[in-house]
């Protein structure tokens, strides 16, 4: 296999990993009862710099809005069908219906964001921050 | 009290987003400190509302309810352009919401 093909499964496992680091997040923030629970509070600050570091690596690679597309998604489809796994919760049919809806929007407009190179360069560095805000932060969070 | 809670975590996750940008990649110290305060205070909302909100729900509702208000400032502020598929993302997430609400979910 060529390196290029191996960074590229590389940066995609990394990316997937983020998406479970981002679903930890997700449910020990939960866990933590307000940041009264001491064990998950704790894990959830683990998870937070999990997510925002492996985010990172991943999209040193892969495109921002793909990337951060493919995170949130895994993230809140996750948190959603592990919430009542971990918590006493569960939705009805109809409220999962309504619910995935979310999670397709959220994916449909972190993918209707990417910047539009070729038609305006000066637009694209705002469009490229706003959605990657959380994938800077890590940058960050890694230094 | 729970929608306040979601709707302050939000107000901090925007923030985060606005932060990141000015933050240089973050090598301005003021910004990148503004964007990690925000984070941790958006955290920290967040977990106040997910007392009330299912853990799936309340996430999902925060997390979508970020991506419409960073892409309307977006477009109000930073002149992006808001074309017909980000504001199809923004009907589904608005939608999904109120049927949320409406179902009794959240």
């Amino acid at each position: 296999m060529s390196d290029t093909g191996r960074t590229s499964a590389n940066s995609w496992l990394t990316l997937l990993l983020a998406g479970v680091f981002e679903i930890g997040y997700a449910l020990s923030v939960g866990g933590s009862h307000g940041f009264t629970r001491l064990t998950w509070s704790l894990v959830a600050v683990v998870f937070f710099l999990l997510t925002l570091w492996a985010l990172s690596v991943a999209l040193r690679t892969i495109d921002v809005s793909i990337g951060y597309a493919v995170w949130a998604g895994i993230g809140a489809a996750g948190a959603a069908l592990l919430g009542p796994v971990f918590f006493d919760e569960s939705l009805n049919g109809v409220q999962a219906l309504w619910l995935g809806l979310i999670i397709v929007g959220v994916v449909w407009l972190k993918l209707a964001d990417r910047p539009e190179k070729a038609q305006d360069p000066v637009e694209t560095p705002l469009v490229a921050q706003g959605t990657a805000a959380r994938a800077q932060e890590a940058q960050v969070a890694e230094r | 009290m729970q929608w306040l809670y979601l709707a302050i975590a939000d107000i901090f996750e925007i923030a985060v987003a606005i932060a990141a940008g000015k933050a240089e990649g973050f090598k301005n110290r003021k910004w990148t400190i503004a964007t990690l305060v925000s984070g941790a205070l958006g955290t920290f909302f967040l977990s106040k509302a997910l007392l009330t909100f299912n853990v799936g729900v309340g996430y999902a509702i925060w997390t979508s309810v970020a991506g419409v208000g960073i892409t309307l400032l977006g477009a109000l502020l930073f002149g992006q352009r808001l074309n017909w598929r980000k504001a199809l993302g923004i009907l589904a997430i608005i939608v999904g919401v109120v049927g949320l609400q409406l179902s009794g979910a959240a």
